[in-house]
């Protein structure tokens, strides 16, 4: 080996080295021109308003959305484009990366925090019962519904709630998975479930919608923790999520944070009074 | 994305519960198939003209509209107008009318190729109508319908996964509540997959058997 051919090799791979040892923190920052360069950033939503919402023409709204898009217009990122998704298939879908975020008020939950990378809360709701007039059940927490053999609950299938009221003892066959807001509440005026539960102002707007005096709502549910969503990044991409995280705290204290949310129903000074940390540790 | 032997044993008793709930839906299907379709298939022969045409008409609408359409409109519109049925039932009821729509035109095709001279034989022996249906037709029209028939039972079993979208617990449903909360696919959609794929072979097995049983029928 002649020493030219040597010198070249070894040049040769302490390139590549370098660019090994260069390539994770590359990597992390390249999301970020990712998304730059294509203009846009891909939400997973859920369309359960208030947190998010997809008007009649397409239009993505929603105050999780709405902080998302002000957030990335600030990282450089033009705009969001949105895809409907259940509450469960979520996380499997950011993982896959069929999505580049989460932005659809998926709860902080600790598993779901060992699953997904949370920015620091934005949007924080009780847990509600949507049920017949007059409650005839009596149904006050999941524990009411876990005790009463007769009383079958709805939820979205993944969702906060399924969870809560599995936890709470509710056998498996009370605990229906409902693919969405419209055939929850359907269900609930034909009779075929006995409460539907949902974060407070999802149930509130679903039963303004309704209009339906026979349905009454239960709010806030006794023993049930208040809690709060971020935008749920892919592991791996925690970059990108802490330039998220600092343009989020910017807009929080020039309090426009406020203004995009609190039109909603949201209590701004409850997402800035706790932390992702926290929310993450609580049980 | 790797595959994790531990997590498929903790969901199999999960999955198997799903896997009874879709066995159980086909084996009702097929039945509600067995007999709407056979009800479909004589009124359209044999009923007065503007009942027959009723029926046909019936039938190409059922069979012209999507399952998914059908079993949504009986799960969520008719409790509207006061009929409630439980998710499975309605499921049960969806797959079979669904399906018997496609029994009523093998039965037809099976009654029809019998050979008009069969007709006239049993009239010229002077046979009733029963005798004639009971010993001449049917035991004609029967086996080549059979393997057609099985044919469909494996067609409505694979279909049974559009239940999940009424909230029937089968295997697609408890497959997807498993990965809501663990957050993996990999293991219960490929699970999922293997039951339908071992199911239908041994379907695919019986069947050729039956093929083989019924298509020397003629020779006897």
């Amino acid at each position: 080996m002649s020493m030219r051919t040597f010198l070249t090799l070894a040049a040769g791979a302490s390139a590549l080295m370098a660019a090994i040892v260069v390539t994770p923190a590359f990597a992390d920052d390249a999301k970020l021109e990712e998304l730059k360069a294509q203009g846009f950033a891909r939400v997973a939503i859920a369309n359960e308003p208030p947190f998010t919402a997809v008007a009649a023409d397409g239009k993505v709204s929603g105050a999780a959305p709405d902080v998302a898009r002000e957030v990335f217009k600030r990282l450089g990122v033009a705009d969001i484009v949105a895809s409907i998704s259940e509450y469960g298939a979520m996380i499997p879908g950011l993982q896959a990366g069929r999505h580049d975020v989460i932005t659809a008020g998926l709860f902080m939950k600790p598993e779901r925090c060992a699953a997904v990378a949370y920015s620091e809360p934005i949007l924080c709701d009780a847990e509600a019962f949507a049920l017949k007039k007059g409650n005839p059940l009596k149904l006050k927490s999941y524990k009411d519904i876990a005790d009463n053999p007769d009383a079958r609950i709805g939820a979205p299938g993944g969702g906060t709630e399924e969870k809560l009221a599995l936890e709470a003892g509710v056998p498996r066959d009370r605990v229906i998975v409902v693919p969405d807001g419209q055939s929850g509440l359907k269900m609930l005026q034909d009779g075929r479930i006995d409460v539907y539960s949902l974060p407070v102002l999802s149930i509130n707007d679903l039963v303004s919608k309704a209009n339906d005096p026979s349905i009454e709502v239960v709010a806030p549910v006794e023993g049930a923790p208040v809690y709060c969503d971020g935008a749920a990044f892919k592991k791996g991409n925690e970059a990108l999520r802490d330039a998220f995280d600092v343009e989020l705290a910017k807009l929080k204290e020039s309090g426009e944070f406020a203004k995009i949310i609190e039109p909603y129903g949201f209590s701004a000074a409850a997402a800035m009074s706790t932390t992702r940390d926290k929310l993450c540790a609580a049980k | 994305m790797e595959w994790d032997w531990d997590f498929v044993w903790q969901i199999l008793p999960t999955l198997l519960e799903g896997l009874k709930i879709t066995l159980l839906a086909t084996v009702l299907g097929a039945a509600v198939a067995a007999v709407v379709g056979l009800l479909f298939a004589i009124l359209r022969m044999t009923a007065p003209k503007p009942i027959a045409r009723t029926t046909g008409f019936i039938v190409e609408f059922i069979r012209g509209t999507p399952l998914l359409v059908q079993l949504y409109f009986i799960f969520y519109v008719l409790p509207d107008i006061g009929i409630r049925l439980p998710a499975l039932l309605a499921g049960v009821i969806g797959l079979g009318v669904h399906y018997g729509t496609y029994a009523a035109e093998v039965y037809r095709a099976g009654i029809e190729n019998v050979p008009r001279g069969q007709w006239e034989a049993a009239k010229a022996t002077n046979l009733s109508g029963r005798q004639t249906w009971i010993h001449v037709i049917l035991p004609q029209a029967i086996p080549p319908m059979i393997p057609a028939l099985a044919n469909y039972l494996i067609a409505m079993f694979k279909e049974t996964p559009l239940l999940s979208a009424i909230t029937v617990l089968e295997l697609m449903n408890q497959a997807k509540s498993v990965a809501n909360s663990s957050y993996r696919y990999i293991e219960p959609m490929t699970m999922v997959g293997v039951f339908f794929l071992i199911m239908s072979l041994i379907s695919v097995v019986f069947l050729r058997w039956l093929e083989e049983r019924y298509a020397r029928v003629e020779e006897r």
